[in-house]
């Protein structure tokens, strides 16, 4: 397995929150490497390892959903009105390119009030002014376009110097990428208790796919592979990780406190290079949801260094995807022996 | 005019200052079909032989340089600070892909993540000041080794072809107007003709000056992309032109009041020959015509545009039909003005 490529691959897939089947079946199709016993279902990827009942039953997670817009109305002279999926970034949307997941993919350009009719440029526009222009007549638009159809932004994965790649959909395709990795790094050992993978619908917009998923695989442990903040300028030095300086190990009330030191001595028994994330709530992970599964779950996060979240230019390092793949393979190895 | 000319050209690297590459290719498409020079600012002054010479000297006009940034500092974090060059409202630059210096490097414009912000900060877009370029250099001393302050950064953005013969691009404004030049350089002109390539215009009109100066014309017609506001949001006069409806021709802008007979005759040329024409419904922007009306002892000008969507970001729109309605009109002022 080529990470990188597996990363640019994934993170280069569209699959908006309630729409992830294209990235979705692309990382099925990788996932077919590691087991025959997978498959989608409600729109999560599923994949069984190990011992089927075996204890205890582990649920490693990433979302493959991304951030995006839906098309809300098609306007008399075909532009499109839009509205969000997921935490969107209003200061960055004029004149960004789109793709238009309609029929056919359409190209188009995200619009606002021009320059010279709002000489105030430090002014964010509000969802309700931002149209889509496909360069289409409402007739034209319409035969192509329905209602409810989603819109990515229109990026590709490119390698920044170093190990460092950039691309919008980085989150979480590249804790998905790291699954997938861990998973190429125990391929052939035995493994005695039993693993199930999943990576999961709608986390943008609230956890959704990781609810119904946990439902179905009634794990003991979850550990949910995302992304945090690696400090950028003007961000806060304590509230956000290093880049480069590998996974980020989850400590919080509503984790499991000996499964986040657990990960965190098994970091320092090999090596690994690895950072504390403390939070002091909930995690705005899939381990919220994971934790209170049926009778209750011990969760925990590791989340992998990016800058610049939600925008079309996230940025992430190799590295530190490497070493949460190393963590993972670690885990499932010491509990599987 | 090609579609895929002005892709060629969209797609080089070439802010203001920094035209040598745009300088380059147009020399080796010109090469062969005219006589050429360049002068001490950059700008190339190409002088095309007609059928016949007019005792009426006219030059067409087009920039060659498109708005980008120049790197101003390297960070401790290995960040690049840049100033805009020409302008650039910061709203357009945040989030985008960009090349940085001779090399093309590549990078982003990052923004703190959203989840991150104050209620304040969400609402208010960063200045230019707070932006910063990130080539994914791990400190100073390594971004050091790649760039330098001073270097040029370019946005990166896709030629595209888009809904009902749109185009998408950047640096449409204004290698629209090189490309219809290198057209009719290429073609059989009615009368001699100078077309003069020029630099800097999105500082300040600067290549035009000495370009003027020096072809010290009866008559230019400048080749523009102008600002279309035909989107939902605007209304009436506020959307300045529209896509499809033709060449603007503006009697007014920020610049220049526009030579009136010339302005009428461009009028009438269009509609007799079946040229979509349209003018602005606000007294908005400006171009070279601007520095060459009063260059030397005032010379009669008029500026041609295309319409054009989203003008000074990463994805201008234009519509094809336009161009060609723009390239049209210009060959016949240009005959026209031989025989004035």
């Amino acid at each position: 397995m080529d990470l990188e490529k597996s990363i640019m691959s994934l993170a280069d897939a569209r699959g908006v929150s309630g729409n992830e089947t294209t990235a979705a079946e692309l990382a099925l199709s990788m996932l077919k490497y590691y087991t025959d016993d997978c498959f989608i279902k409600n729109g999560n990827v599923i994949g069984h390892f190990g011992c089927k009942g075996a204890k205890p039953h582990i649920l490693i997670d990433a979302h493959i959903d991304q951030i995006g817009f839906t098309v809300t109305h098609i306007t008399d002279d075909g532009f499109l009105k839009i509205s969000g999926c997921g935490g969107i970034d209003r200061r960055l949307l004029l004149a960004q390119p789109v793709t238009v997941l309609a029929k056919k993919p359409l190209d188009g350009v995200i619009c606002a009030i021009p320059p010279h009719l709002e000489t105030d440029e430090s002014k964010v526009p509000e969802m309700e002014d931002i149209c889509v222009d496909v360069g289409l007549t409402k007739v034209s638009a319409e035969e192509f376009i329905s209602l409810g159809d989603k819109i990515v932004f229109a990026s590709h994965c490119a390698k920044l110097q170093g190990d460092r790649i950039t691309g919008a959909a980085l989150d979480d395709r590249c804790g998905v990428a790291s699954i997938l990795r861990a998973l190429e790094l125990i391929k052939n050992k035995p493994l005695h208790s039993e693993i199930t993978v999943m990576f999961s619908t709608q986390e943008e917009v609230g956890e959704r796919g990781a609810k119904i998923g946990a439902f179905d695989i009634e794990p003991d442990i979850a550990i949910a592979v995302d992304v945090s903040f690696a400090l950028t300028s003007g961000d806060s030095e304590v509230k956000c990780g290093a880049m480069g300086r590998g996974c980020m190990i989850g400590f919080s009330p509503v984790l499991d406190r000996e499964l986040s030191q657990t990960f965190k001595a098994m970091a320092e028994n090999r090596g690994l290079p690895y950072q504390i994330e403390v939070m002091s709530g909930t995690t705005g992970t899939n381990a919220d949801r994971f934790s209170v599964n049926k009778h209750g779950v011990k969760a925990v996060t590791l989340s992998i260094p990016l800058k610049y979240m939600h925008t079309p230019v996230e940025v992430i390092s190799l590295s530190d995807v490497e070493n949460t793949a190393q963590l993972i393979a670690a885990y499932i190895t010491e509990v599987s022996a | 005019m090609t579609v895929e000319l002005l892709e060629k050209l969209c797609m080089l690297n070439g802010a203001s200052g920094d035209e040598n590459r745009v300088r380059d290719f147009i020399l080796s498409e010109i090469s062969g079909y005219c006589e050429y020079r360049v002068d001490p600012l950059g700008n190339i002054i190409a002088e095309k032989k007609g059928k016949s010479t007019s005792s009426k000297k006219v030059m067409i006009s087009a920039h060659m340089d498109e708005v980008g940034m120049i790197v101003t500092s390297v960070k401790s974090d290995g960040t690049l600070t840049v100033s805009p060059v020409g302008g650039i409202d910061p709203r357009v630059a945040i989030g985008r892909p960009v090349f940085v210096g001779d090399s093309d490097i590549y990078g982003v414009i990052g923004a703190k993540a959203v989840h991150n912000l104050s209620a304040d900060e969400k609402k208010t877009a960063p200045k230019f000041d707070a932006l910063y370029v990130d080539i994914g250099a791990e400190d100073k001393a390594a971004a050091e080794k790649l760039v330098s302050l001073g270097d040029f950064v370019h946005f990166s953005s896709e030629f595209i072809h888009f809904g009902d013969d749109f185009i998408k691009g950047k640096a449409i404004d204004d290698r629209f107007g090189c490309a219809v030049m290198i057209d009719l350089i290429k073609s059989e002109l009615p009368y001699d003709c100078t077309f003069t390539f020029v630099v800097q215009e999105e500082v300040g009109l600067r290549g035009s000056q000495a370009a003027a100066y020096r072809v010290a014309p009866d008559f230019a017609i400048v080749l523009e992309a102008t600002t279309a506001a035909d989107i939902p949001l605007a209304s009436g006069e506020k959307r300045c032109c529209e896509l499809g409806r033709g060449a603007v021709v503006s009697y007014m802008d920020r610049s220049t009041i526009y030579d009136k007979e010339l302005y009428g005759i461009s009028r009438d040329i269009a509609l007799k020959n079946g040229i979509k024409w349209q003018t602005k419904t606000m007294v908005a922007g400006g171009n070279d015509s601007g520095a060459i009306h009063i260059s030397r002892g005032g010379i009669r000008t008029i500026a041609i545009s295309a319409p054009c969507r989203y003008l000074h970001s990463p994805s201008c729109v234009v519509k094809l039909s336009d161009l060609e309605d723009c390239e049209k009109l210009a060959e016949l002022m240009l005959e026209k003005m031989c025989t004035m």
